[in-house]
């Protein structure tokens, strides 16, 4: 039996076993690379002073101890910190999902005169270069009295965008234009029409975005950074700046600081990985 | 209520937020950053002079607006080398390998992490006294490699983009696999049929099925790179000196640390200039491609 096995056959095999070695091999490498600087922002978080000083910053804490952790989140306004992202959060992100929605239906299902100047300008919005319009931005919101206060950075981020339009215009497309005739042949109006049919269906695609946005939010330091400057309103980013900017030089007070701030993404991530994959790429390949 | 009197009121009171916003927080400042980019204003004080073309002409003779254009452009050409790398890892991973959605899920992991503790995390990477690579590399007798990676004017920029690296290829080799999983799998089938060789695979059918998405991370990379900004500001302040200051970098501090509106104005005018121009540039390119 053994001879019928065509020698080809035999060295086609073992040339697909070298392959998938090799293939594991640089994904491994890959891998190293990007975890190692995590694991070791891990180690140090961990080590006490003396240790940091003595050991290898490569090697494993001696005793894995959590006065660090314990230390950083409280001098470091981490609550705070957490409670305030938090609700920049939830709010805007319900805010965008409301506002991107609604922009979607009616440009989708009606027919007026400005809509070519409404999506042009949305065009124009995306070129905009987003650090340096703060320049001018900043005054804005100074004139309107909203520095330093939550309803800057809320309003900023609840703004959609032509990414959000584009996906949630694609979904709409799919709707059947008929649900919301027979909808108007029971006396519905639109309102009740959006509220109740389209809203509901676009869930998914709302779940979706809502995500990237919340990621989004969650790792942004601009935008509070320039205004919301007051201790009690800081965020997760701008709390790590600040205790970085005090504390240069114990790094594993520094370390477990940072561990903090990266815990809640990190555990998003490993939960809605799916949702996020499927945004980031809808939002890319068909934006 | 009539239909048609309902369909203006939907029009109007679901456009009139959005499209609000837009104007008050983009369009709005957009129009003031050109009137104050020929003014001397200051950012504080109530008036301010039009000074003509003085900002722009100034703009162009500050050797730092160089240097930082400079050094994007390094952040550009350096991604720009990564690409094909991209490609390839995004190719391995499209194979049925055992393990490849978490090998997908680490190489994606450093786009969502924060980007502050990421900027921190580097710092300390590259902490000249006893710090984790210099460490790395003196375990692995490359002791003449050591260097000071964020205070050492010839190096700061290539530790710099490297953190750019580390947190943008992951994104960049997955929206190449979303690209390559769009390909219908038949193509290749049918070329194995005829013969098609390994290159020829990839030459007449992944190539042409992603250049749409090298085609989008070309752009990010162009609006990425001419914007960098929180890795430079976070992990150096754009030092030492200005080795490693970027265009955003210097924009915003010529507006809030020297209140100079009207240059900064000028910059982010520039700016705005440069990454229309490019991206017109590139459209341009590719569609005269395809046709």
């Amino acid at each position: 039996m053994k001879n019928i096995m065509p020698s080809s056959l035999v060295s086609y095999r073992t040339s697909q076993r070298l392959n998938s070695f090799l293939l594991y091999l640089l994904f491994a490498i890959i891998s190293l690379i990007v975890l190692f600087p995590v694991l070791i922002n891990i180690f140090t978080a961990f080590k006490t002073g003396p240790e940091l000083m003595k050991n290898s910053p490569l090697a494993l804490p001696d005793a894995w101890q959590f006065t660090n952790i314990k230390t950083a989140f409280k001098m470091g306004n981490m609550l705070v910190g957490f409670k305030n992202t938090a609700i920049l959060v939830i709010v805007s992100v319900l805010l965008n999902t409301v506002l991107g929605s609604m922009t979607a239906y009616t440009l989708n299902r009606f027919q007026f005169g400005a809509k070519k100047i409404i999506m042009a300008m949305f065009t124009v919005a995306m070129v905009i270069p987003f650090y340096t319009t703060e320049v001018s931005r900043f005054q804005i919101i100074k004139s309107l009295g909203l520095y330093d206060s939550m309803s800057a950075p809320l309003l900023i981020y609840a703004g959609t965008d032509l990414l959000q339009i584009f996906i949630y215009l694609q979904f709409i497309e799919k709707i059947s234009n008929q649900l919301d005739e027979s909808a108007m042949i029971d006396g519905a109006s639109y309102f009740k029409i959006f509220f109740r049919i389209i809203f509901p269906l676009l869930i998914p695609a709302s779940a979706t975005l809502a995500i990237i946005k919340a990621v989004d939010i969650m790792n942004d330091m601009y935008i509070p950074y320039l205004y919301m400057p007051s201790k009690e309103l800081h965020t997760l980013s701008t709390a790590l700046m600040t205790f970085v900017g005090q504390r240069a030089s114990d790094y594993g007070l520094l370390s477990a600081a940072i561990l903090i701030v990266l815990l809640p993404t990190i555990i998003i991530y490993l939960l809605l990985q799916k949702f996020i994959f499927s945004g980031i790429t809808e939002g890319a390949i068909k934006g | 209520m009539r239909y048609t009197v309902q369909k203006r009121l939907v029009i109007f009171s679901f456009l009139c937020i959005p499209v609000g916003l837009l104007v008050l927080f983009l369009l709005y400042p957009t129009v003031k950053l050109f009137q104050f980019s020929f003014t001397n204003w200051n950012g504080i004080s109530e008036s301010f002079e039009y000074t003509g073309l003085k900002n722009y002409i100034t703009a162009f003779q500050t050797p730092e607006v160089w240097t930082a254009l400079g050094n994007n452009f390094l952040y550009f050409i350096l991604h720009v080398i990564f690409i094909p790398l991209e490609v390839m890892v995004a190719v391995f991973l499209n194979n049925k390998i055992k393990g490849s959605n978490f090998f997908r899920s680490i190489v994606f992991m450093p786009y969502i992490l924060n980007g502050v503790a990421v900027a921190y995390i580097f710092s300390y990477m590259y902490n000249p006294i006893n710090g984790p690579l210099n460490a790395l590399l003196g375990d692995m007798n490359l002791e003449f490699l050591i260097r000071n990676w964020l205070s050492d004017s010839s190096v700061v920029n290539y530790s710099l983009v490297a953190v750019s690296l580390w947190r943008f290829s992951g994104f960049h080799v997955i929206l190449f696999l979303a690209g390559l999983q769009s390909v219908p799998a038949d193509l290749y089938e049918a070329a194995t049929i005829d013969g098609a060789s390994a290159f020829q695979k990839f030459r007449y059918i992944t190539a042409p099925g992603i250049s749409r998405v090298i085609e989008i991370v070309l752009f990010l990379n162009v609006r990425g790179a001419l914007q960098v900004f929180d890795i430079p500001f976070l992990m150096t302040q754009g030092g030492p000196g200005t080795a490693s200051t970027t265009f955003t970098v210097y924009t915003i501090q010529t507006a809030f640390k020297y209140n100079n509106y009207g240059l900064a104005s000028t910059l982010a005018v520039i700016l705005m200039t440069i990454i229309i121009v490019f991206s017109m540039l590139q459209s341009k390119l590719f569609k005269g491609r395809d046709e």
